[in-house]
């Protein structure tokens, strides 16, 4: 039995390790050491019930170790800032005043299109529309809008560079060409795309501009009438 | 907080008592086994043996593994089981030379089996 509760132990801490590796897109709403647990227990519980070689007090002393642990995690999380931290992760702001913050998304394993998803599940469609956003530490994610945001977003923006590239099934919705774009990146001041970290466009012709490293810029195209 | 403590150590407290009970009880159980093995061994080679040393040895596992199942994988016992059986059914038609290699299997289980629960790093990973 002592094997057995330490052997728990490691495939616990070895979990918890790998989830917090994976970043927070894995988690979603479920703190890293909680998600470890339902992974591991329903395993424990079931092979001694399904396997009659297997003593049932194996199970039940590898359920005691990870109820044992998580009782632990709770305490360091109540008491101790810096071991919750280590455990369960902390907020990442992905989003602030000057645009996207690339290095914290890819800290995370997610990328701009995972970030465009998020806010628009929260009711979000323009980038420029949202002061902060954050991916919490259990995975769930949260926005906090500009005072005047329902008046920037009138139109559904659609990407047309995503981390260098553009997006060709895009670009013919908005139904200009790569020319044009590559006129308007010159405009903005960017000489090489490969450094554009996104850039979209709404059907009124409102861009969202940001080159890696640097602060976002919007940009008003003159377009004759809205596109959609 | 205090609630947490307490369910912890009680926790804590039952894993490290069943742990050191569980590793005395099987190492002493089978120490208990190999001595009984070893004088049948010694009759065996003696040419001493009847079949009733052979079920006197069947009488005492029996008695010994029922509180064993709580401890092992079934499929140790089970292994046991069968090398025994042999062992005194070799005894029953006299096939000492057939009895002594199951007897010296048995043995070694003996000192393997408790072996695989103590603490050492080839156990634990």
């Amino acid at each position: 039995m002592g094997l057995i509760f330490i052997r728990t132990i490691i495939v616990f801490i070895a979990t918890l390790v790998v989830m917090r590796l994976m970043g927070k897109r894995q988690i979603g709403e479920m703190q890293p050491y909680e998600l470890v647990i339902t992974l591991i227990i329903a395993d424990l519980a079931c092979i001694p019930m399904a396997d009659n070689s297997i003593p049932l007090l194996y199970g039940l002393v590898a359920i005691l170790t990870v109820y044992l642990l998580h009782q632990i995690i709770c305490l360091l999380d109540l008491n101790f800032a810096k071991a919750k931290a280590v455990v369960s992760g902390i907020p990442s702001i992905v989003l602030n005043k000057n645009g996207i913050d690339d290095a914290e998304l890819k800290k995370n394993n997610l990328d701009v299109s995972d970030l465009i998803e998020s806010l628009r599940v929260e009711g979000y469609f323009s980038l420029d529309a949202v002061q902060y956003a954050l991916y919490e530490a259990e995975g769930t994610f949260s926005a906090l809008p500009k005072p005047d945001y329902d008046k920037m977003q009138t139109s559904l923006p659609v990407i047309l560079i995503d981390e260098g590239k553009f997006d060709e099934k895009n670009i013919a919705y908005t139904q200009k060409d790569k020319a044009y774009y590559l006129d308007v990146l010159k405009k903005l001041g960017c000489k090489n795309i490969k450094k554009v970290l996104v850039m979209t466009v709404d059907g009124n012709g409102k861009v969202y501009f940001q080159q890696k490293g640097e602060k976002y810029k919007t940009l008003s195209l003159s377009w004759e009438r809205t596109l959609w | 907080m205090i609630r947490t403590i307490v369910s912890l150590l009680i926790s804590l407290g039952l894993l490290i008592g069943i742990s050191f009970y569980e590793s005395n009880r099987v190492q002493k159980t089978f120490e208990r086994f190999d001595e009984v093995l070893q004088v049948l061994y010694d009759k065996i080679e003696a040419k001493e043996v009847t079949y009733e040393d052979g079920t006197a040895v069947e009488a005492f596992w029996e008695n010994q593994k029922n509180t064993l199942h709580i401890w092992l994988p079934h499929t140790a016992i089970q292994e046991i089981d069968y090398q025994l059986y042999e062992a005194v059914g070799y005894l029953y038609v006299r096939d000492y030379d057939s009895a002594m290699p199951k007897i010296e299997i048995l043995i070694g289980m003996c000192e393997n089996i408790p072996q695989s629960y103590r603490f050492s790093w080839e156990n634990i990973l």
